[in-house]
């Protein structure tokens, strides 16, 4: 009897463990099936049918909103392609997606959305498609196109042109009895303006300093306004020049010392916050990106069209100077359709699109012909503003090692800012740390 | 002839073989798939911290020994976010388990409205940890923040304060959102605990002229031991771990004041792309969560151990 339970239960184990495998096996087969039928091109399940070619992915930041309210459309029907996955992301999170998906080796999506940084870091890496000089577009603006090129290739095409000018409160001008049609041309008059607009809770000037990019972009751009520059030839570091300890010196001034700049400043992580600022009226002079005309004359602001004043941002040992904040779309190289791809990254320089975003988003042409319509600078008037400041510094200094170096400067930076560092101490520790780090690139 | 008589002790051998051999098989399933999930994923963490894996240096990655670690060893910045850590960690754990502890005991005494109570406590802990970090942000708005208008509004401070505006007072206002967000958990874990602990025993101290404070430290105290272990081990794990938190709200600064070492590791993995780099700190923090889980068990299991030996004795 024993034995026959015995035997009993193991035939009831055997039979458990046989379904068991047998389920498991299963699984895993169904798994493996899955896979197949999902992941079959390279992990993109929207993809079209081989050989179509007539299908395409984007992943895009949030910045624009006319891609999808009817930009896609008008490219399909032009190019017969179908946009199957028109995806948005915060511009903040979508530099660690995008790392992530081309580790991964991943084509699920065609387009990507690129700046001068990444189109280095990622061009470098080899996660980027070179495109053929043949297919840029002629009059493509320089600086637009550096946002999408690194080291003599082109990586993608410009989506919009983009470079901070200043935008100053005429209301507030007025009433701190500034003359609102004159506004600051040179640092000094900047600073004096800036003390005289500032009183109770608003501040003469405000900047976004909050996080590692705003503190790089606020330095670079006063470093440019001294007439300094970033890098020397073969990328020697020339931050921590005279010029740049200078500039550095006046930005903690302007915080510290003169105490005309929002104290906010260190904790504002990006421009829309900066913009909110100015819309409010709680901030006489900003220095921001060409959307800033537009969002200050929405409904809601407390300024409008005859109220907002934008002019060259007042330089130091120059007249002017400024950052390029410039975004366009690149080919991930893991891609399926890059022929179709291209034919939308082509579509988006095109004047019909730009025309739009320079009119209903307030960001600058792309092309130089565009640049020159008199009927686009009556949609943004900051237009005119753009071609005068063309005629200085314009730069980003876009690298493989951007990230590395802007983070240890900026922390100096805001060091420095915090009155835990000199300005020197701070630029020349960063550049020493900086030309390591590039030291490293050059070597490898 | 010789007949062969089964020993009953074989039998019952034979049948704990077969049932360790069954129990080996159920598990191993789980077992594996537990080895492919997280062990292969650790390996390849282990084997890039020995490589120089860097893209944008270029596509080889050789072996470089321990020197990621040694780097480690030599980095200010590694040492400062050591630091910034354990100051968050030991702030969070210690007034975490303190606060949910005093919580916990305030929500076991009966009094009208305790469920509603018990009830808005979750709420934190309902939140997402992204909203939560969203919601903090806004609090924390130096132009138009809540904290800033209730402060002034008492009267405590002149204008408007950039509260994670330099380092010190972002990390502390970092510690006051993850408290925010922990103390739901904790608290339930305790009062669970103090649920288990029978009336009985207080009935009997109090008999015995026991007064408040000497019912707590021996009754309680020792009826939560196990809650205790388990709230210092875990909340010590999310306080080395902590991320989300950070992302949201401060994103390491500024100056790096709020970078602790995961966070750390973060920065080097995915906006450096160092993953030679980042898995060397990854593994550094898995083995400091190591260590505190071991420290903690000791701790708490010596007292008991000794306990249990002298009334052997």
């Amino acid at each position: 009897m024993p034995d026959q339970q015995n035997a009993s239960s193991d035939l009831s184990r055997r039979s458990f463990l046989g379904v068991g495998a047998s389920a498991l096996g299963g699984m895993l087969l169904a798994g493996c099936g899955g896979g197949g039928d999902t992941t079959a091109g390279g992990g993109n399940p929207t993809k079209a049918p081989s050989g179509g070619g007539k299908t395409i992915s984007i992943l895009d930041d949030n910045t624009n909103k006319i891609f999808k309210q009817s930009v896609i459309d008008a490219f399909t029907k032009k190019t017969g392609i179908k946009v199957a996955r028109y995806e948005q992301a915060n511009f903040n999170d979508l530099h660690d997606r995008l790392a992530t998906a081309f580790r991964a080796q991943d084509s699920t999506f065609d387009v990507v959305m690129t700046w001068a940084a990444w189109s280095a870091e990622f061009g470098q890496a080899g996660w980027l498609e070179p495109l053929p000089r043949s297919e840029v577009p002629a009059d493509v603006l320089p600086a637009a196109l550096d946002a999408v090129s690194w080291n003599g290739k082109v990586y993608g095409l410009p989506k919009f042109a983009s470079a901070q000018t200043m935008f100053y409160n005429k209301t507030l001008f007025r009433q701190a009895g500034l003359d609102p049609e004159r506004p600051p041309a040179s640092w000094d008059e900047f600073a004096s303006a800036a003390a005289k607009l500032t009183s109770g809770d608003v501040f003469g000037y405000a900047c976004d300093m909050g996080n590692t990019d705003g503190a790089y972009q606020n330095f670079i751009r006063t470093l440019l306004l001294n007439g300094g520059s970033f890098y020397g030839p073969d990328d020697k570091v020339t931050f921590n020049s005279p010029e740049g300890v200078d500039a550095l010196s006046r930005l903690v001034g302007l915080l510290r010392t003169q105490k005309v700049m929002n104290p906010s400043s260190l904790q504002i992580t990006n421009s829309s916050d900066l913009n909110t600022l100015f819309a409010g009226g709680q901030v006489g002079i900003v220095f921001n990106w060409p959307f800033q005309y537009a969002e200050a004359i929405k409904s809601g602001s407390k300024l409008d069209k005859r109220t907002v004043g934008n002019a060259l941002i007042p330089g130091i040992k120059v007249r002017s100077a400024s950052i390029d904040g410039s975004e366009g779309f690149a080919m991930n190289h893991f891609a399926k359709n890059k022929s179709a791809a291209l034919e939308w990254l082509k579509f988006v320089t095109t004047p019909e699109v730009q025309r739009r975003m320079v009119a209903e988003e307030g960001w600058l042409p792309v092309t130089k012909s565009l640049l020159e319509d008199r009927e686009v600078e009556t949609d943004l008037p900051v237009v005119a503003t753009y071609r005068e400041e063309s005629r200085f510094a314009i730069k980003r200094y876009g690298s493989p090692w951007y990230s590395k170096v802007v983070d240890d400067l900026s922390a100096n930076i805001t060091k420095a800012m915090l009155g835990q560092m000199s300005p020197k101490q701070a630029l020349d520790g960063s550049a020493q740390n900086a030309t390591d780090i590039i030291s490293q690139y050059q070597s490898a | 002839m010789t007949v062969a008589v089964e020993h009953p002790a074989n039998r019952r051998g034979a049948r704990l073989g077969a049932e360790r051999r069954f129990t080996v098989a159920l598990i191993a399933p789980a077992v594996i798939a537990i080895f492919a999930l997280f062990g292969y994923p650790l390996g390849y963490a282990a084997w890039l911290s020995l490589h120089r894996a860097d893209e944008t240096l270029g596509p080889a990655r050789p072996y470089v020994g321990l020197r990621n670690y040694t780097r480690l060893a030599e980095d200010a910045q590694f040492h400062d976010a050591l630091a910034r850590t354990a100051y968050f960690s030991v702030l969070t754990v210690v007034l975490g388990v303190a606060f949910a502890l005093g919580i916990a005991l305030l929500l076991h005494q009966p009094f009208r409205g305790r469920t509603v109570a018990r009830v808005l406590l979750l709420v934190p802990w309902a939140v997402p940890p992204v909203v939560n970090g969203i919601m903090w942000h806004y609090i924390y708005d130096p132009n138009w923040g809540v904290l800033n208008a209730v402060v002034r509004g008492a009267g405590l401070i002149q204008g408007n304060v950039a509260w994670l505006g330099s380092q010190n007072r972002a990390l502390n206002a970092l510690v006051f959102s993850e408290l925010w967000k922990l103390l739901p958990f904790l608290t339930l874990l305790f009062l669970a605990g103090l649920q288990g602990i029978p009336e009985n025993l207080y009935r009997a101290a109090r008999v015995d002229g026991a007064n408040v404070w000497s019912r707590f430290l021996h009754i309680t105290l020792p009826g939560l031991r196990a809650p205790i272990m388990f709230a210092l081990i875990v909340q010590t794990m999310w306080s080395l771990k902590v991320f989300d938190t950070i992302y949201v709200l401060t994103q390491g600064g500024p100056a790096r004041g709020t970078t602790t070492i995961n966070y750390f590791g973060y920065l080097q993995t995915f906006k450096f792309l160092n993953d030679g780099g980042g898995a060397a700190v990854a593994i550094m923090v898995m083995l400091l969560v190591l260590i505190a889980t071991v420290v903690y068990v000791a701790l708490f299991n010596a007292p008991w151990r000794r306990l249990r030996r002298a009334r052997a004795l």
